[in-house]
């Protein structure tokens, strides 16, 4: 099997979650693209594992899949904390952290 | 004797610490307010009677700072300096008088930080020293103003400082340039304003390098153009901030002029001179006819003080032993005029509660001895004949006229621009129906006339006997100009 | 000599004595010790006159005495002395000012009596005096000119005495400022004069020894410019307008500063200067002309005045005209001898119309007045005296001093300025005897109850009209057989002109009638049914409001100065360099704010801000170190 198509698809997979992050509003969205991106990495890790024989890359990957979901249960704990307090999960609502707005 | 100098300019400020560690009263710190400029006023007597007049740079007095760069603690005084630090240590005690009755202890301390700041200034001679004198006198004047100010004071407070900084910075800039410059040359650091002098530059560096410092000084004077500073910040600020503002610390930025202008640059301020010349010679009159609509006195003396001090700054510039000699002359006498008027403004405002002139009128009939000092001062401030003022003006004017007829025919409009608008204004304020703001006013009590006695009797005698002080200054102007290569 | 020095420092420190005791307490009322102090000083400085003008009989005519008080000033070649000189003008001048002076401050004192700032007044009027006799005494023309400005001063404060009413301080300011433009000239010619000296010393004496070293056409501008300070001080045109509002002032000031003194300033400065303006006769031309043309426009306007200072305010300017023309075309011992005599009748002139003032309650429009003749009869009769000495009615001082003049134009062939002059001469008499007439006939009785006048007041206008009557054969020219003792004790380098003494019996017949012709139709017009000039023909209207000259000058110069200070406070200042300053902080401000809007707390934008700056480093790696 050659690496390139595999090389292809682990950069559509980030791509895609690359966007979803900037561009959805969703908090689960931004969860799920965030995955993605995650998935893809793996993907490209895996690859080069297989292709150069080397077994360093595979370890990671199951490394990465035990904080992956790790990390799942952190995010969406907070996620739903943030929905009681808003009702929202619309990633915009939460913007405290901004410039104050002021007249010239 | 080696470290007098060096006493003037921190015992102020030693006292200013001392007081507030302790947290003492103000009872206290009036008591080390006075104390502070008494022995000021003593050790620069001191250093007037052991002065000697041809003796060029004396005082001196040298400790390595920052030794990795050359910047030391320099320190000296001639002649030039002289004049001003005498000006400070007339008017600091007289401004403490002025001030006695305030509670505020802020005052106090910015006072005497201020009386630091610029005899520091005035006796540096390592420019990074200088700088740093320089401002650590812009900060006490903008607490004063930013705090204890009136009207818009926080928005005039602002300006000042800014537009101060701006001059600062470009001056920062070329002292830096120049620092690295000796490095260069000589291999080793050093920011003494001799050292620096013997630096050489090609034209075009020269003019860039000089334009940081004037930059610096024309905000200070202020030259036109770079002078909407001021009358806010004169017009915002308390009585002590605005006669230090216009006695000293406009007189440091024809200082500056001098000092660095002519002691670093002085072939290149022969390019310059035509543009100084041209912006001294409109401000002499532009700022006249400013003043002369004005309905705030204190910003009418603000102006007045800008005019008087673009006629000192071409005198500067024009460069002949009659317009430095007056120049000099009149830093001093426009110094003791304008704290003067500066300070019966203040006496007027704190009985009237208000400066606009609509307001006032009839003083003379209620408070003849406040009628006559305020007619006093406000004549000195003309030019009058008998006064200081007169004298310095008309060796300015020869100056000039030697320079250029056309230059002296200008400057000789001096005569002309302070009657513009005083006469107006004391018909107004002085003379005339009494006023709806001046009913009750109260005379002149003794604390008053001793403060503002000593400023008379100075101009009196500064009017009437000018030969007293001329062999002071003399030797030194010459000694400078001879330097700068027979420019007479 | 030290006498000299006397003469100048007891009224300066009698000045400054009243004005302590005064504003130690301004309420009391200390009117002995006032008078006494305030009439000592001048009567001194008088004794100390007389005593330098005996001693002066018997020395050559070039003998100079001095008195030197201290250095002044010594920076570079400049070396100025407080240091006095006296010569033969200088000894006549400070002669009679010191005379008339006293005379006028012992009037004052009747006068001022009772004025609430009594004290005051005569301690300005000793530094009034004081800085007189400094600008005559002065050696060298710096401290001429710091005593010139002094009596500037003095007048101010004189004039704006009364300063409760505006009108008068605004009257005052008028005074100092037209003084003041002439001096900002007067201050050039010194400055150039000094220039061109440069190393020769400044002095009088020394500037005489080396006035040849200058150029003429350098001498020409500090001669006119000269004059520009003379023409402010004197009252000349164009700087004249001062001079009819200087009436507001109390009538003593008017008859000592703007009559006998301070106004012949100028023209002393022109003598003083004669070694000068000998060398530019067209300059001096210039002057005569000027002189000429102040003296016939003041003569017009004032017949058609009806305060009665303000007619002898007028008259002054135009016998000052006359002075003018005599110094300009080098005559300058006729000139002195008009100052001299011109001195006594106005003065009288003034005092009188102050005594009549007291006793109308402080009226002062003629036309009010009437048929004072038999009530105030000493007042009158010495009034008469002076008014025929001014018209030039021999044998009356007036007479030889203006006929001296005429004859020196009409020597010189300046046939217009002689024209000129003659024709002054008429309207001269006309208007005086047209306020004698007014003010004294027009019925017998008076139409008010008149107040008392003091006894003060009385016996100078008697020692005064004295004077008028006699003084003038002192001028007698050798045509009528005298010998001139006062052109040739005062010995100035004149431009001696001849004309034949057929041409001067024919010119004095001719000033003569001039004079009788005046008083005359004066008598004709005014001694009955005299009323207020009432406007019949468009040019009565331009000449009863003075040519419009004070409002020509409000229009020219107060307006567009108000106008121009508040553009500069409103454009320039504001809009104009403010505006430069705050495009700065806005902009800085401004993109503050767009920049800050980019941190809008908004995760994704924050992810997108990451990407970027991620990727743009990538890129640089790759391609500028990686080498792609």
């Amino acid at each position: 099997m050659t690496p390139e198509p595999l090389f292809a698809i682990s950069t559509l997979l980030f791509c895609i979650g690359l966007v979803g992050i900037i561009s959805r509003r969703n908090l689960f969205v931004t969860y799920i693209s965030i995955e993605l991106m995650l998935s893809a990495v793996n993907l490209l890790l895996a690859t080069f594992s297989r292709l150069h024989g080397d077994s360093a890359g595979s370890v990671m990957v199951l490394l990465m899949i035990a904080v992956i979901a790790a990390e799942a249960a952190l995010f969406l704990a907070i996620i739903i904390q943030l929905a009681r307090s808003k009702k929202s999960i619309d990633s915009d609502e939460f913007s405290q952290l901004q410039q104050p707005r002021e007249s010239l | 004797m080696e470290q007098i100098l060096s006493n003037i300019i921190f015992v102020p400020i030693i006292i200013a610490i001392i007081v507030g560690v302790f947290g003492l009263s103000i009872k206290w710190i009036r008591v080390g307010a006075i104390i502070s400029s008494v022995v000021v006023t003593i050790l620069v007597a001191i250093v007037i009677v052991n002065f000697d007049p041809s003796g060029g740079m004396q005082f001196v007095r040298i400790v390595p700072w920052i030794q990795n760069y050359g910047i030391r603690y320099y320190i000296g005084v001639d002649a030039i300096s002289l004049v001003i630090l005498t000006l400070i240590a007339i008017v600091m005690p007289i401004l403490y008088l002025y001030i006695w009755e305030e509670r505020r202890k802020g005052y106090w301390y910015n006072m005497m930080m201020l009386q630091t700041g610029v005899t520091g200034a005035v006796l540096s001679l390592d420019m990074v020293l200088f700088y740093l004198f320089w401002e650590t006198m812009l900060l006490p004047i903008f607490i004063m103003i930013g705090r204890y100010g009136s009207g818009m004071h926080q928005h005039n407070a602002m300006k000042i400082v800014l537009m101060t900084i701006l001059g600062s910075m470009s001056m920062l800039f070329s002292i830096l340039y120049l620092g690295y410059d000796y490095f260069e040359a000589n291999g080793s650091w050093s920011f003494a304003v001799n050292d620096l002098a013997t630096l050489h530059f090609d034209a075009q560096t020269s003019i860039w390098l000089a334009a940081g410092f004037l930059l610096a000084f024309a905000i200070k004077i202020p030259l036109v153009g770079f002078h909407t500073w001021m009358a806010p910040a004169y017009g915002s600020s308390p009585t002590p901030a605005v006669v230090i503002l216009s006695a000293i610390m406009a007189k440091l930025g024809v200082y500056g002029l001098w000092r660095f202008g002519y002691g670093i640059f002085d072939t290149t301020l022969s390019y310059y001179a035509p543009t100084i010349t041209t912006l001294a010679l409109i401000g002499l009159l532009y700022y006249a006819i400013h003043a002369i609509m004005e309905s705030d006195l204190r910003r009418m003396f603000a102006f007045s003080s800008g005019s008087h001090l673009s006629l000192i700054a071409l005198g500067i510039i024009v460069a002949n032993i009659y317009s430095w000699g007056g120049s000099l002359y009149f830093i001093a006498t426009h110094a003791l005029a304008s704290a003067g008027i500066f300070i019966m403004i203040g006496l007027l405002f704190r009985r009237t509660k208000s400066l606009e002139i609509e307001n006032l009128g009839g003083i003379a009939s209620i408070a003849p001895k406040f009628a006559f000092f305020f007619v006093f001062f406000a004549l000195s401030i003309a030019g009058l004949p008998g006064t200081g003022g007169f004298v310095a003006e008309l060796l300015i004017i020869i100056g000039a006229f030697k320079y250029n007829i056309w230059i002296g025919a200008l400057s000789a409009t001096t005569m002309l621009s302070a009657m513009l608008y005083i006469f107006w204004m004391l018909q107004r304020v002085i003379y005339g129906e009494v006023g709806s703001s001046v009913s009750g006013f109260r005379d002149l009590d003794r604390r008053e006339l001793m403060m503002l006695l000593p400023l008379m009797l100075l101009l009196l005698v500064t009017g009437i006997a000018p030969s007293l002080f001329m062999p002071y200054l003399e030797p030194q102007i010459l000694t400078i100009l001879s330097a700068l290569g027979g420019i007479q | 000599m030290n006498l000299l020095s006397f003469i100048v420092l007891i009224p300066f420190f009698s000045a400054l004595v009243l004005g302590l005791i005064y504003l130690s307490d301004t309420k009391k009322d200390r009117f002995t010790l006032y008078t006494s102090i305030g009439i000592l000083a001048p009567t001194l400085s008088m004794i100390l006159s007389i005593m330098l003008w005996i001693s002066m009989l018997d020395q050559d005519s070039d003998t100079i005495f001095y008195s030197k008080l201290f250095s002044w000033v010594e920076l570079g070649d400049f070396h100025i002395s407080v240091a006095f000189m006296a010569d033969r003008l200088t000894t006549v001048m400070v002669t009679f000012i010191t005379f008339v002076g006293t005379l006028i401050h012992i009037y004052a004192a009747g006068y001022m009596r009772g004025d609430e700032s009594y004290g005051k007044f005569f301690s300005y009027f000793n530094l009034f005096m004081g800085s007189m006799l400094l600008l005559i005494l002065a050696s060298n023309p710096i401290i001429m000119f710091v005593g010139w400005e002094l009596v500037g001063l003095s007048s101010y404060l004189l004039i704006g005495f009364y300063h409760k009413d505006s009108a008068n301080i605004k009257a005052a300011n008028k005074a100092f400022i037209l003084n003041r433009v002439g001096d900002f000239g007067f201050v050039m010619a010194l400055s150039i004069l000094f220039l061109a000296l440069e190393g020769s010393g400044y002095s009088f004496v020394s500037i005489e020894a080396n006035i040849h070293t200058i150029s003429t056409p350098t001498l020409s501008l500090i001669g006119i410019l000269l004059f520009v300070g003379a023409m402010g001080k004197s009252a000349q045109i164009p700087l004249y307008v001062w001079l009819p509002d200087a009436m507001a002032g109390p009538t003593p000031v008017s008859a000592l500063i703007h009559a006998a003194t301070m106004v012949t300033a100028g023209v002393y400065m022109v003598a003083r200067f004669a070694f000068l303006y000998n060398e530019i006769p067209h300059v001096g031309e210039f002057i005569a002309i000027v002189g000429a043309i102040s003296a016939l426009f003041a003569a017009i306007i004032a017949t058609y005045q009806d305060d009665i200072k303000k007619i002898l305010a007028y008259s002054t300017m135009s016998q000052l005209g006359y002075m003018f023309v005599a110094v300009g075309l080098g005559a300058y011992s006729s000139g002195i001898f008009h100052v001299f005599t011109h001195a006594f009748f106005k003065a009288l002139l003034f005092m009188g119309a102050g005594a009549v003032i007291i006793a109308m309650h402080h009226e002062q429009n003629i036309f009010k007045m009437g048929g004072l003749k038999n009530s105030l009869r000493l007042v009158y009769v010495t009034m008469f005296i002076a008014t025929l000495a001014i018209s030039g009615i021999p044998p009356f001082a007036g007479f030889f001093s203006k006929d001296a003049i005429l004859a020196a134009a009409f020597a010189s062939e300046h046939y217009f300025i002689w024209g000129i002059g003659t024709l002054t001469a008429f309207l001269t008499a006309l208007y005086m005897f047209r306020m004698l007439f007014i003010v004294f006939y027009n019925g017998t009785q008076p139409r008010v109850k008149l107040s008392p006048i003091s006894k003060f007041m009385d016996r100078p206008l008697i020692i005064l009209a004295f004077g008028s009557a006699t003084l003038g054969l002192l001028g007698l020219g050798e045509a009528y057989g005298g010998s001139n003792i006062f052109g040739s004790f005062i010995s100035l380098p004149d431009r001696t002109l001849h004309i034949s003494h057929s041409s001067e019996y024919l010119l004095a017949i001719l000033n003569t009638s001039m004079g009788v012709l005046g008083m005359w139709l004066a008598y004709r017009l005014f001694a009955t049914n005299a009323t207020m000039p009432t406007v019949k023909v468009a040019w009565q209207r331009i000449v009863i409001n003075k040519f419009y000259i004070d409002e020509l000058y409000e229009l020219l110069f107060v307006k567009p100065l108000r106008s121009l200070s508040l553009f500069f406070e409103r454009f320039i200042d504001r809009v104009g360099f403010d505006g430069i300053l705050y495009i700065s902080t806005y902009s800085y401000r401004y993109a503050g704010a767009k920049f800050a809007q980019l941190q809008n707390g908004k995760v994704r934008y924050y992810a997108l801000y990451s990407m970027v700056g991620i990727a743009l480093v990538s890129l640089f790696l790759l391609i500028f170190i990686g080498g792609i």
